[in-house]
């Protein structure tokens, strides 16, 4: 799996807390919306970068292993995402999506959670446009489709419908709450 | 996010009390919570500024020494500037200090010297306490 990340830590040969006290102290340093790949080799990283994540409300994507190593990705949460306030109107709840795509309707999936996120599994035939990258890649998208925009949770999903209603599209619908939910196929990038 | 609150009562002077208190101590603020550690007695130790450089492992377990060096686990001074790095309250407890007789300069810089009373108006509302 090719994954990019914006930061990669090395904290590999570190032992508890190392791992999570570094991380904190890189994703300071980091933009809401960006990805850290923290390497290290410390057996009980992966539970202990899930927790910090948790406590923390930044968003855990997933672990590789790389040999030895330990490929944790996080995702850096802005503050607006933590308190989850969600203002577009149309909506489809996840559980009627996967109908959709089940019935082999020929509909169009907009993912705009972040490259690394989307590599760890996504739904097959979505494009992937990260939120921050929406506004200079909106030609790609058809503004008279039926378009489904989801995200982890539905709250960047949320902020691109709105966008997306804004520039003219027509008929933008948020998929709630999101691909945490999703229980259908996924594809991942080899 | 409401912030999560720890307590924490150090009050044994050993290398393996010191990794227990600080691990969790670094653990917790790099976690976004609010860390207050309460020095009584032996635990003075840990913040005295020579002592918690070589401070002892338990009699007969020797060693584990060489364990915590295979582990690569930080050292203690290690750890302290963490702590305070990460803005963790440490207060030096006044009772003690008068009984075993020492001063403020004797301890590492930034902390503060604080009777039961302060330990306990910090700890009312803590999400949990923990005792060493």
């Amino acid at each position: 799996m090719n994954i990019t990340a914006n930061e990669v830590l090395d904290a590999k040969g570190l032992s508890c807390p190392m791992p999570i006290v570094k991380t904190k102290k890189a994703i300071s340093n980091l933009k809401a919306g960006e990805v850290i790949e923290v390497q290290a080799t410390d057996q009980g990283s992966t539970a202990d970068i899930k927790a910090w994540s948790e406590s923390t409300g930044h968003q855990y994507i997933g672990t590789v292993e790389d040999g030895d190593v330990l490929k944790h990705y996080i995702r850096v949460a802005s503050e607006a995402e933590k308190k989850d306030e969600i203002k577009h109107e149309t909506v489809i709840d996840v559980t009627e999506l996967r109908a959709k795509v089940d019935g082999k309707e020929a509909i169009s999936i907009l993912d705009v959670r972040e490259p690394a996120e989307f590599a760890f599994g996504h739904i097959p035939g979505a494009t992937n446009i990260p939120l921050g990258e929406l506004q200079t890649s909106i030609d790609e998208l058809n503004k008279q489709d039926e378009l489904y925009v989801i995200c982890r949770t539905g709250s960047r999903s949320d902020l691109a419908a709105q966008k997306l209603t804004e520039q003219g599209f027509k008929h933008v619908i948020n998929v709630v709450p999101g691909m945490t939910e999703w229980e259908g196929p996924l594809n991942h990038d080899n | 996010m409401a912030t999560t609150k720890v307590a924490i009562i150090a009050s044994n002077g050993g290398l393996f009390d010191a990794y227990k208190v600080f691990n969790l101590a670094t653990a917790a603020a790099a976690s976004d919570a609010e860390v207050g550690i309460f020095f009584t007695f032996e635990g003075l130790n840990l913040i005295h500024k020579e002592s918690h450089k070589n401070l002892p492992l338990p009699e007969g377990k020797e060693h584990f020494a060489s364990g915590f060096k295979q582990a690569n686990a930080p050292s203690i001074e290690e750890l302290l500037t963490i702590a305070q790095e990460l803005d963790v309250k440490m207060l030096a407890c006044q009772m003690t200090m008068d009984v075993l007789k020492l001063e403020k300069d004797q301890f590492i810089d930034g902390i503060e010297v604080a009777g039961a009373a302060s330990f306990i108006e910090y700890a009312k509302d803590a999400s949990m306490t923990l005792t060493f």
